[in-house]
């Protein structure tokens, strides 16, 4: 098929869609995973109400009030999300890249800094974390890089470009530092390289030069003198394979203390007024980087895992866009916000049971924190807005 | 429009594509499975163990000290007893985190309390020194009204400051035995080192000395334990709740009569107070023992100078205790109030002792009891190479005496003729009055149940030997013996002692153990099991020879010129006893000689012997003068008779 066609193709469907816009996007909405999505939001709050119940005095529901502002914000981030077509994403991908380096570069010229990280960016009512919601832009934007070169997608030269490309955030966020948001954007570049369909020989080298580079930064480089990583960095990240071994006697403070939390829970969960690990703040931050540790000690396994169950329904849901995807920018879109979830779920629960590197990555939908949630909830918009123009030109066909 | 190449051909995921996904979808899947199988792991596997970790992180097990056991006397009216008091506590790390804020609190806290700043940071010191911060530092015991309304009333310029319910130690009658009962304070490290394995633990009280110290296994009860919330910080959250209930400490009643000790403390400053009438200047101290003879039960002990132990309840300041003479440096001022003279006091007995001098004699046939010896002024030994003259204390005195006789006038000379011949004993026979003065329990714990207990000393041909490094020194001489014969030279005896000695001459020659304690009580009124007393055991005296004792004791009281003749002559109860005059050199602040230790003991009635008593005056002077006189105030309590003394008497 010549290009041309193609081209004026897109164009007249473009024109159709608009029309559609509003009731097209309804009628094709991904019902289950937004009631995923619902259910995760409400489970985050019920967590909230009970971690920080303590964490004011005088104003049990401070955190929890300020989160239902958070998750109002997010809820419109994520229904306009969803009418936005994505493929405008794709087509101004360069300024959104640009915005993203530059708000992320910013944080060093007028960021505050907290627990020896500087993320944020006050905006009085609010501290912004440009790195949360750059994880959504660094998707749609190296989508974007690399749905200019769809053809040539697999090619090494691309690959390479986009590593590159990719690094600029990356290696900003690296230094704030906050390495957990690092590792994410990273492993959403990979997830797009690898639903995009680079070549496995590639991912393979990849994935070996990552792990040469784990092993030499975290074992081999301390070996022999050189330190790439910060102390506090290196022992969160090995601490917990040997927790009774670890150097650094917070990290390994925090560790215990979190699996305790999660014990103590048990089946039922010591309920708020009984989970003394979070009430009387031998767990440390229990609202944000810790909040899964709290959250199961104060309801349980059954709490906990309804919690996961939900995480796996959002996930599954939003897995099965890729392939429902209308084009290859949305399909490497949904991979990339996909696996960036899954890696930060699976990171942040590991942690706090022991099974994980200890990072500041929050859990999404339940850390407080409005930057995440906001950010998060306006992902979710933007695979409901997938789906929904997946399906439409699904049934047009 | 610039034409879109993403959305320029018509995208179907390709089979590569869709078998991706579903490689993911498995990672997704593989990534939960962990998740929950971990989850599973922690919280329904091992959950018990991580609740009982949380439980021990967030609880803290606070002790709560048992209320301690009263001390009652023998008719049950108590002793010593508990008061309620409010102590302050302050729990280290509520305290302000600000240094200037801190210290201005810690300042205005110790005004209110009138605590020197310097112990309240000791305090806080030790407690970080040990890493506890859950433990409070009690600023002050038994903080009076005023204190506890203003710190209620600006608790909020005190944080970490609390008040707390104690019980603190009261003594309705102050003094009154204070030797005795004795004291508690909170235990020091040496002591836990020693009783860590029975209980006790830091913070503790424990009993000083006297009855508190020998039966604070009884007194002191079981400690209870309370818990609370405290959060990472150590903070307390929450208030106590008492897991384990402090079980109150047993009473223990005494053999002490109440009213008889009264009257033994009174007779004691009433012998001291004679003493000073008659110029002796150094009576600053005595003891009286009354003690039942037929049991070893005492009834009585007294001990002076003295002190009110409710120095060491609630709050104990140095000054305070400084001003009692409770402390080395005022102690020798104060002639040592904490000893109690009854049981760790050491004098010559002097012619107390006579009676073990003359069984001696008679059980070696050296003398029989209705033969007669001379009675002179002087004395000197034939074998004596120094020819050392020994006085009798009367020197005017040149007549024959039986032995009875000779007891009732206090004869030395005739003593020193009896020591004499021992000297000349063959040595297979021994040394017979260190032998008796042993089987009397002389030299030796007597086995009383309050302590520290001197043993004293029994001079023997074998101790010179030891003692001694030069050879003229080592050597057992006639003199050693002279003076042995009437109590005197190097002979130490303690006033219990020889009331123990007294009561084995009433009873008929059996050696009771003097004890205080007549039996324990829980706090519901049952008997609680101790350890039996030693029953009373035979000396071995022959009857014939102790009869003749007893008749030289109560001639000493009865005939005109017997010794304490006019302090019992005409006493109600037939009462028979034996008076001593004691040459001691004794150390006093600025003083350095021989002074004269008033003794008198002896017991009532002669015909079926009720109570010992024995009276000793420091420095008091003559037997006569001072302790007869205490002693008989004594008698007259115990017996309650009134009595007259029938003149002044210058005696041995």
């Amino acid at each position: 098929m010549l290009e041309y066609a193609g081209s004026q193709h897109a164009g007249r469907r473009t024109d159709r869609e608009e029309g559609l816009a509003i009731v097209g996007v309804l009628r094709s909405l991904d019902w289950v995973l937004l009631a995923g999505i619902a259910g995760l939001v409400a489970v985050g709050l019920w967590a909230v109400s009970g971690v920080t119940r303590f964490a004011v005095v005088g104003n049990p529901s401070y955190y929890l009030d300020r989160q239902m502002v958070y998750v109002a914000v997010g809820g419109a981030a994520l229904v306009v999300g969803t009418f936005i077509d994505p493929d405008i994403y794709r087509r101004y991908w360069k300024p959104i890249f640009g915005a993203t380096v530059l708000l992320i570069a910013f944080v060093f010229v007028v960021g505050h800094a907290a627990r020896g990280s500087t993320r944020w960016i006050s905006l009085g009512f609010f501290t912004f974390q440009p790195s949360e919601f750059g994880k959504l832009a660094f998707v749609l934007a190296l989508a974007g890089f690399l749905a200019d070169r769809t053809r040539d997608v697999g090619a090494l030269g691309t690959t390479m470009r986009v590593l590159g490309l990719g690094a600029i955030p990356v290696l900003l966020v690296f230094a704030q530092p906050d390495l957990g948001t690092a590792l994410v954007y990273l492993a959403a570049l990979v997830a797009m390289l690898f639903v995009g369909g680079a070549p496995w020989r590639q991912l393979v080298a990849l994935g070996s030069i990552a792990l040469l580079l784990a092993v030499g930064v975290l074992w081999a480089g301390p070996a022999v003198g050189v330190n790439f990583l910060k102390g506090y960095q290196q022992s969160r990240l090995t601490c917990f394979v040997h927790p009774s071994h670890c150097s650094s006697a917070d990290t390994r403070y925090n560790l215990e203390q979190s699996i305790v939390a999660v014990g103590a829970g048990q089946v039922r969960g010591r309920g708020v007024n009984n989970a003394t690990q979070t009430r009387l703040q031998f767990l440390p931050e229990h609202g944000t980087d810790f909040v899964f540790a709290s959250y199961s000690e104060q309801r349980g396994f059954i709490g906990a895992s309804l919690l996961l169950a939900l995480y796996l329904l959002v996930l599954w849901r939003a897995l099965r866009i890729v392939s429902i995807a209308r084009d290859f920018y949305s399909a490497i879109v949904a991979g990339g916000i996909v696996v960036a979830l899954l890696f930060q779920i699976f990171v942040n629960v590991g942690m706090t049971m022991g099974i994980a590197p200890i990072t500041g990555i929050p859990l999404p939908f339940v850390s407080v924190g409005g930057s995440s949630m906001i950010a998060n909830l306006a992902a979710m918009g933007v695979l409901l807005a997938i789906y929904a123009r997946g399906r439409a030109s699904r049934r047009r066909r | 429009m610039p034409p879109s190449k993403g959305v320029a051909e018509p995208y179907r995921p390709s089979a590569r594509v869709l078998r991706r996904v579903s490689v993911l979808g498995v990672a997704m899947l593989v990534i939960f499975a962990v998740l929950l199988l971990r989850l599973w792991a922690l919280q329904v596997l091992s959950g018990t163990k991580y609740v009982n970790q949380a439980a021990a992180n967030s609880f803290r097990t606070v002790r709560v000290q048992a209320p301690r056991g009263q001390i009652l006397d023998r008719n049950g009216v108590p002793l010593v007893t508990n008061a309620p008091a409010t102590s302050i506590l302050l729990w280290p790390a509520d305290l302000p985190k600000v240094y200037t804020t801190r210290y201005a609190e810690l300042r205005a806290l110790s005004r209110l309390t009138s605590v020197p700043l310097y112990e309240i940071a000791a305090g806080i010191r030790a407690r970080r020194a040990g890493n506890d911060l859950v433990t409070p530092v009690t600023v002050r015991e038994a903080a009076g009204e005023p204190m506890i309304a203003y710190l209620y009333e600006n608790a909020a310029q005190f944080p970490g400051v609390t008040t707390w319910r104690t019980f603190i130690r009261h003594y309705p009658y102050h003094s009154l035995a204070a030797q005795v009962l004795g004291y508690v304070g909170e235990i020091s490290p040496a002591e836990l080192a020693g009783l860590a394995k029975q209980g006790y633990q830091p913070g503790d009280e424990i009993g000083q000395s006297g009855v508190e110290s020998s039966y604070d296994s009884y007194l002191r009860g079981v400690a209870g334990s309370a818990r609370m919330h405290i959060d990472a910080f150590g903070r307390p959250r929450s208030g106590l709740t008492t897991t384990t209930i402090a079980k109150p400490g047993n009473d223990v009643r005494l053999t002490i009569d109440l009213k008889l000790q009264q009257a033994a403390e009174k007779a004691l400053q009433y012998g001291i107070h004679l003493a000073q009438a008659n110029g002796k200047w150094a009576a600053r101290g005595g003891a009286i023992v009354a003690l039942d003879p037929n049991d070893g039960s005492i009834l009585a002990m007294a001990s002076a100078p003295t002190y009110d132990p409710s120095v060491y309840a609630g709050h104990v300041t140095l000054g305070e205790l400084a001003r009692a003479g409770l402390t080395p440096k005022t102690a020798p001022a104060k002639n040592i109030p904490s000893l109690n003279r009854a049981v760790s006091g050491l004098y010559p007995p002097g012619s107390t002792f006579k009676p073990v001098t003359a069984l001696a004699a008679m059980q070696e046939h050296l003398l029989s009891p209705y033969a007669y010896l001379p009675c002179t002024g002087t004395y000197s030994s034939p074998q004596d190479r120094s020819h050392r003259t020994f006085h009798n204390w009367d020197p005017n005195v040149n007549q024959a005496m039986d032995l009875p006789t000779a007891l009732a006038y206090s004869c030395d000379t005739y003593f020193y003729r009896v020591g004499n011949e021992f000297y000349n004993l063959p040595s297979d026979r021994g040394q017979p009055i260190q032998k008796l003065a042993d089987a009397f329990g002389f030299g030796q714990s007597t086995g009383v149940d309050i302590g520290p207990e001197a043993t004293g000393l029994v001079p023997t041909i074998g101790w010179r030997q030891q003692h001694f490094t030069s050879a003229v020194d080592k050597l057992w001489k006639p003199g050693d013996s002279i003076e042995l014969a009437v109590g005197q030279g190097d002979l130490l005896v303690t006033p219990l002692q020889m009331a123990r000695l007294y009561a084995a001459l009433a009873n008929g020659g059996k050696l009771v153990t003097p004890h205080v304690l007549d039996d324990v009580e829980s706090p519901n009124g049952a008997r609680v099991p101790v350890a039996a007393i030693p029953a009373p055991r035979q000396v071995g005296i022959d009857p014939a020879a102790l009869q003749a004792v007893q008749k030289g004791l109560w001639d000493a009281t009865h005939l005109s010129f017997g010794t304490s003749y006019a302090v019992f002559g005409k006493f109600p109860v037939s009462i028979a006893g034996k008076t001593g005059t004691a040459q001691k050199v004794v150390s006093l602040p600025g003083y350095l000689g021989l002074q004269n230790q008033s003794w008198w003991c002896g017991y009532g009635p002669y015909n079926s012997p009720k109570l010992v008593v024995c009276a000793l005056i420091e420095n008091g002077g003559y037997g006569g003068d001072a302790a007869a006189p205490a002693a008989a105030k004594v008698f007259a309590a115990y017996f309650h008779v009134a009595f007259h003394i029938l003149g002044p008497i210058h005696s041995d």
